[in-house]
């Protein structure tokens, strides 16, 4: 029984872990509020609607909790954790309609959301799902809805940032772990906002009441503001209000070097037809089973696609917030279902933060797994970034048993772009160097050439990975 | 009975925030209850103006949250 360590704020319950599966435990605190939240219909109705997750309660002991536990529950497992600051501008946009919906929905059966994390959000088949279970308050007629803030800080700032401002500023959720704060999105955000009857109200004049009452805790006179009354069509009013302003909100994609990349690679339509079929052979020739398969500089997901007839889960991962995005836009409308976009800077990825450094994990942390998929990056860790080949080799085998790995030499029109402005210190850059590095730690499988350009593409399975039954 | 009913009173504010953990920060409940009045004056002249509307025999607007639309949000 290991305590999750993102899972702490919450007097009533907490997550952990026990031979492998995920549990949360419902503290007897929160007993009434779960029952009445299971027979309301509240429950059956978000699971039927898909915007919560199921659960099972354990009832054979066979994972048990604290003294204070009052049940124990199983949730669905989510095979991939993910975070906001991962996530492109619409699966943050989703997140945020999801939990709105939520809200609106529980008020219906006499219920409020205790808090509107991003956190409470996960993805699963492309679609977003709300998995804090425990987050269901009895709704008291009268107050205020607790959690409104924290939905602003969450939700509305970096969406508003990234819509008006810049898409990378969704970045500003890995240094303010609740959310952007109203008084920086405030000021970020350009002047043309404040004409938005909607920003205006819950960005920038929130930002401001914020600051005025900000002392009005410790001050006895002041009891009014704890008074506040909202009624119940309020709340319904702050809610559609706070929809309207979300489902508004829309990134203009800027044309980057990236997003029309597979109009302006350097492959002809043969070299793209049999690289597309080499990478299927390749995938199909791993003996073992393949639950997780990472794609690293996925781009708009072309090989994540082929890789997701192979194996449950494909994390499709590119720097590229326009790439992500429109992997993610198709995934959700066309599919396949099974792929998961992110966006990720393999330079510097996402750090541990929070508590401890080690309440949201790191990129490293959760990226183990089955088959790992390297093409056309290789020359972008080794050359721009000056990433030497064994460095690149050892990150790798720590993480996977398969790796399907891409090398662009120097002849290749790509690697010349990228060594035109500065000199060439690699020396080791070459094939032989590349073999060398990597037989390290792997040993080659199989390689074959990509027709009609420089480049090779290998299938190598990790040292370190155990033998597989013949 | 002042004194019982300021008790009282203390315990049932308290009691509201026993299961809600977070600090909702004074203003934005503030906030809160002066968008929603707003939000609900807008609302009212707007169904009493699709009342209208329908009347003369035209469809009336849509949540963004109700059950009914999603299909309908997809598409969009």
């Amino acid at each position: 029984m290991e305590p999750l360590s993102s899972s702490f704020r919450d007097p009533s319950g907490f997550m952990f872990s026990h031979q492998g599966c995920i549990y949360r435990q419902v503290n007897n605190s929160f007993s009434a509020t779960y029952d009445n939240f299971m027979h309301s219909g509240l429950y059956n109705r978000l699971v039927d609607r898909g915007l919560l997750i199921s659960h099972e309660e354990v009832v054979d002991g066979s994972a048990r909790g604290t003294v204070e536990a009052y049940r124990i529950i199983k949730p669905l497992q989510i095979p991939f954790i993910s975070y906001p600051y991962e996530w492109s501008f619409s699966q943050l946009k989703d997140a945020a309609m999801l939990t709105l919906k939520i809200q609106y929905e529980a008020l219906k059966y006499g219920f409020v959301l205790k808090d509107a994390s991003a956190y409470n959000v996960q993805f699963l088949n492309s679609k977003p799902v709300f998995i804090d279970t425990l987050s269901f308050a009895r709704y008291t007629p009268g107050k205020p809805w607790v959690a409104y803030k924290q939905f602003c800080q969450h939700f509305l700032a970096p969406l508003a940032l990234m819509a008006y401002t810049d898409v990378a500023l969704s970045k500003l959720l890995i240094t303010h772990i609740d959310g952007v704060p109203l008084s920086l999105a405030s000021k970020l955000l350009p002047v043309k906002t404040r004409l938005n009857y909607s920003l205006m109200s819950h960005i920038h004049l929130h930002s401001k009441i914020q600051q005025q009452h900000a002392d009005d805790a410790g001050d006895s006179k002041k009891t009014t503001t704890k008074n506040t009354r909202l009624s119940e069509q309020g709340l319904k009013a702050l809610l559609e209000s706070l929809a309207k302003t979300v489902q508004r909100l829309s990134w203009k994609m800027p044309r980057t070097e990236w997003g029309d990349y597979y109009e302006k690679t350097n492959y002809s339509d043969l070299a793209s037809e049999q690289k597309r079929a080499l990478v299927d052979n390749f995938l199909r020739g791993i003996p073992d089973t393949l639950e997780i398969i990472q794609d690293f500089g996925a781009n708009t997901g072309e090989f994540s696609c082929i890789a997701a007839k192979h194996g449950a889960l494909v994390i499709s991962q590119d720097i590229d917030p326009v790439a992500v995005e429109l992997n993610y836009r198709r995934n959700s409308t066309d599919g396949p279902t099974n792929i998961l976009p992110l966006i990720q800077d393999f330079s510097a990825p996402s750090p541990g933060i929070g508590w401890g450094n080690a309440e949201r994990a790191s990129f490293l942390e959760r990226s183990r797994c089955d088959a790992l998929l390297v093409l056309a990056l290789i020359h972008h860790l080794a050359i721009s970034n000056n990433v030497p080949l064994q460095h690149i080799a050892t990150l790798f085998a720590g993480m996977t048993d398969w790796i399907i790995i891409e090398f662009v030499p120097k002849s290749d029109s790509q690697v010349k772009r990228l060594l035109a402005t500065r000199d060439d210190i690699f020396t080791r850059y070459t094939k032989e160097g590349f073999e060398h590095a990597f037989s390290g730690r792997f040993s080659i499988e199989q390689s074959a050439p990509v027709p009609d350009s420089e480049r090779t593409l290998y299938l190598m399975k990790a040292r370190s990975a155990p033998s597989t039954a013949t | 009975m002042i004194r019982v009913l300021s008790v009282l009173l203390l315990l049932f504010t308290y009691a509201q925030h026993a299961s809600a953990y977070l600090d909702p920060g004074t203003g934005s409940m503030v906030l809160q209850g002066i968008i929603a009045a707003l939000a609900v004056i807008g609302f009212t002249i707007k169904s009493y103006w699709y009342k209208i509307r329908g009347f003369f025999g035209k469809g009336g607007s849509s949540s963004l949250l109700e059950e009914e639309d999603e299909d309908a949000q997809r598409t969009e």
